[in-house]
């Protein structure tokens, strides 16, 4: 039951209800009539668009290609993939004996295009395969409805006497069109393959995928080692037979129960050496729940670029060049801490201490920003957020601090160098926004220790009501 | 004593360190070009291929600064032989400050660990990794298990590590027997500059440093200074080589008692 405009509408209805003469987009209260007892429950078009993307996910085993269509279907596209079930018959037969097995009511259909495959899902016989080139025959004794269209333009085609799809194609395209506008024509070409049509699948298609399907479940955490180490090593034959490298592998697991349980690891530079991807993915496969068993593993590649073949070393055990040996020690790292944790410090062109630093990539990251002035002393800590300072004693209007308090601690400063005056990049903000008093005064300050501080005054001494704030931003050591 | 028994007393000295730590005796050291102090340090400066304690006092256990700016000037002229790992806990490590210093930040990958033992299993992954040179890590105090699997992930490449012995979210220090496997502990402090050339400001870093434990060599008390720090001092505009180690003595702190009132006043 759903609520559209003000009124309380059927959404769904099951197999008994249809049976009963009940259909989706009845009034709630004209069912209620009909059928006193009629059990309803709101509609959860939320939890319905997570079961589709749970069973697009899943239906991964099949073709890399999927694509959803909500709210209730799904594309699968299977060009060049039907052959490893023994043609399309096979696959389809494959596809309802699981989806079958896991209690979901489906229609199938397969044809040369998406719009055919749709209609014949749809308003066509279960399960009926359309021979290449051969849909017309089967569109057309399917009704309007099968087209995609708004239910305003269906019902439009339906009131001129057209029931039949084959009707609508006997029309010469011109008046056809004039017609019923370049939607519908457009739809019709689709479904016929006139026209090209583009899917939103799932993830970018790669062709770097590589499958292994077991004839019994595997569970044991040793027995899950062994099939990504072959799986790994199937899909990085193909990628050095090919020259190529890459840089992310998404490995998922698919469980006898349906459910699809990914693992991704990335490298920091295009890579295909089997051994060091599958040592990735070891430590992590035992956060993966077998349940009942695996039947299947699939692992693609993604970022797929040439990669120069390097010649192996003559002395196998002698050390791997610098760059190899760090590159594979990142990306352990990067994979076992999260790729946000390691990191290389690069400069920024900003005069504005937080700003002045970038986190790039540990590996094969260029930076063309001109390197830190060593000569202007900073602090080798720098805290992200200031401090306040309590308890400050300083000089108006610009002096530094004679005594501050800080952390609990009364400090006593003997030597001060200051100030250097920081100010708001202005230029990025309203102009509204913008005073000339928004600016920092950073002094390097030293205690009676010997501990040598940065720390500045926000703002200038205008307000006597309001002094201006003293911060503690970093410590020189 | 004559010079007949020098060779003799030098191989007998060479037998003990074998014995006592097994240690390679290829690495080698690094000098730091203070001779009062490379001859406290066995082998006459640093040794390679070890791991090396820093320690500190009051406030800078969760700061430490001191530490860091030790520890990067002692080793920067090895940061230039290769890649540098820093693993901490709290990233407030900052770049532009190691670079004023004369480190090789562009060469250094920073790991942000989550806890202590991660920081310690990171090390020592570092330290066995082909092309890094040197290691930094800011760890809570070592214990004698995990100071010695540092010690043999240095071992495997020769690769030196320092530990930054810091809490940076406060807490007590884990109490420790005696015993460490770290070839050197030294306890650092920041130390009063002297009055700039020019009269104002402040002047090139001092830092109050105690060699407290060495294997194989003799503790000791200085006051070095870190001349060539933001573009002071003559080394700074020279290419840097190895021999210009950017830490100068000010004055050894002989009397052990002035060492003691430093580190307290810290």
């Amino acid at each position: 039951m759903e609520t559209v405009r003000q009124a309380r509408r059927l959404a769904a209805v099951d197999r008994r209800a249809a049976a009963l003469g009940l259909q989706p987009g009845q009034k709630l209260t004209d069912a209620r009539a009909r059928v006193p007892g009629l059990a309803v429950a709101p509609a959860e078009p939320e939890a319905d668009a997570e079961a589709l993307e749970a069973l697009v996910d899943w239906c991964v085993r099949y073709s890399p290609a999927v694509a959803a269509d909500p709210p209730d279907g799904l594309f699968l596209d299977v060009t060049g993939v039907a052959h490893l079930w023994g043609g399309e018959a096979g696959l389809m037969a494959d596809l309802r004996a699981r989806l079958f097995a896991n209690g979901l009511p489906f229609r199938l259909a397969l044809a040369d295009t998406a719009g055919a495959a749709w209609a014949l899902a749809r308003h066509g016989r279960d399960g009926v395969i359309a021979a290449p080139e051969a849909q017309a025959a089967l569109l057309a004794p399917l009704p309007p409805a099968a087209l995609r269209l708004e239910p305003e333009a269906t019902a439009q085609i339906e009131r001129l006497g057209l029931r039949r799809l084959g009707q609508l194609m006997d029309i010469p395209r011109a008046p056809l069109g004039r017609r019923f506008g370049a939607h519908t024509l457009m739809r019709l070409d689709q479904a016929l393959g006139r026209a090209p049509e583009a899917l939103a699948f799932r993830r970018p298609p790669t062709p770097w995928m590589a499958r292994l399907a077991f004839f019994e479940p595997v569970s044991a955490p040793e027995d899950m080692a062994r099939v990504t180490d072959d799986v790994v090593a199937e899909l990085c034959r193909r990628l050095e037979a090919e020259g190529r490298g890459a840089r992310r592998f998404a490995l998922a697991f698919h469980r006898v129960d349906g459910r699809t349980l990914p693992l991704e690891a990335g490298l920091s530079l295009a890579g295909r050496d089997s051994a060091r991807i599958a040592r990735l993915f070891h430590p992590r496969l035992e956060t993966v729940d077998p349940g009942f068993g695996v039947e299947a593993v699939t692992l693609c590649a993604y970022e797929v670029e040439a990669l120069q073949p390097r010649q192996a070393r003559i002395h196998a055990g002698e050390a791997p060049s610098a760059e190899d040996g760090l590159a594979s020690f990142v990306d352990r790292l990067a994979n076992r801490l999260g790729a946000d944790r390691v990191w290389r410090a690069a400069p920024v062109e900003s005069h504005i201490p937080e700003k002045a630093v970038t986190r790039i990539a540990a590996i094969g990251a260029e930076t063309a920003a001109t390197p830190w002035d060593a000569r202007t002393p900073r602090p080798v800590r720098l805290f992200r957020r200031p401090e306040p300072l309590e308890h400050v004693y300083a000089l108006l209007p610009d002096d530094p601090p004679r005594r501050f308090r800080w952390r609990g601690r009364v400090h006593d400063v003997r030597r001060a160098e200051g100030p250097e005056r920081i100010g708001e990049d202005w230029w990025l903000r309203d102009i509204g926004d913008v005073s000339p008093t928004r600016i920092r005064d950073y002094y390097r300050v030293e205690d009676q220790d010997g501990a040598r501080f940065w720390l500045f005054r926000a703002g200038l001494y205008a307000d006597a009501d309001a002094p201006p704030k003293w911060w503690m931003h970093g410590v020189f050591g | 004593m004559s010079p007949a028994r020098a060779p003799r007393i030098a191989a007998l000295a060479a037998r003990i360190a074998r014995i006592e730590g097994g240690v390679r005796s290829d690495v080698g050291g690094l000098a730091f070009g203070v001779l009062e102090i490379d001859a406290c340090l066995p082998g006459g400066g640093l040794p390679l291929g070890r791991w090396h304690e820093v320690a500190a006092d009051g406030m800078e256990t969760e700061l430490s600064a001191a530490p860091v700016l030790f520890a990067a000037l002692a080793a920067s002229p090895l940061a230039r032989r290769g890649e540098a790992v820093w693993v901490f806990r709290r990233d407030d490590l900052w770049a532009p400050g190691l670079s004023g210093l004369g480190f090789p930040a562009e060469r250094l990958v920073q790991v942000w660990a989550r806890d202590e033992a991660e920081v310690l299993g990171v090390m020592e992954d570092a330290l066995a990794t082909p092309g890094v040179s040197v290691v930094f890590g800011e760890a809570g105090t070592v214990d004698l298990t995990a100071g010695r699997r540092l010690q043999l992930a240095c071992e495997r490449r020769g690769t030196t590590g320092f530990v930054l012995d810091r809490r940076p979210f406060g807490g007590e220090a884990k109490r420790l027997g005696p015993g460490t496997a770290s070839a050197t502990r030294w306890r650092v402090a920041s130390a009063p500059s002297a009055k700039p050339a020019e009269g104002v400001g402040l002047g090139a870093p001092r830092l109050a440093v105690t060699l407290e434990r060495c294997r194989g060599g003799r503790p000791g008390a200085w006051i070095l200074e870190a001349a060539c720090a933001y573009g002071g001092g003559p080394g700074f505009y020279r290419e840097a080589s190895d021999d210009a180690h950017p830490l100068r003595l000010v004055a050894p702190l002989g009397d052990r008692e002035l060492a003691t009132a430093g580190r307290r006043a810290a």
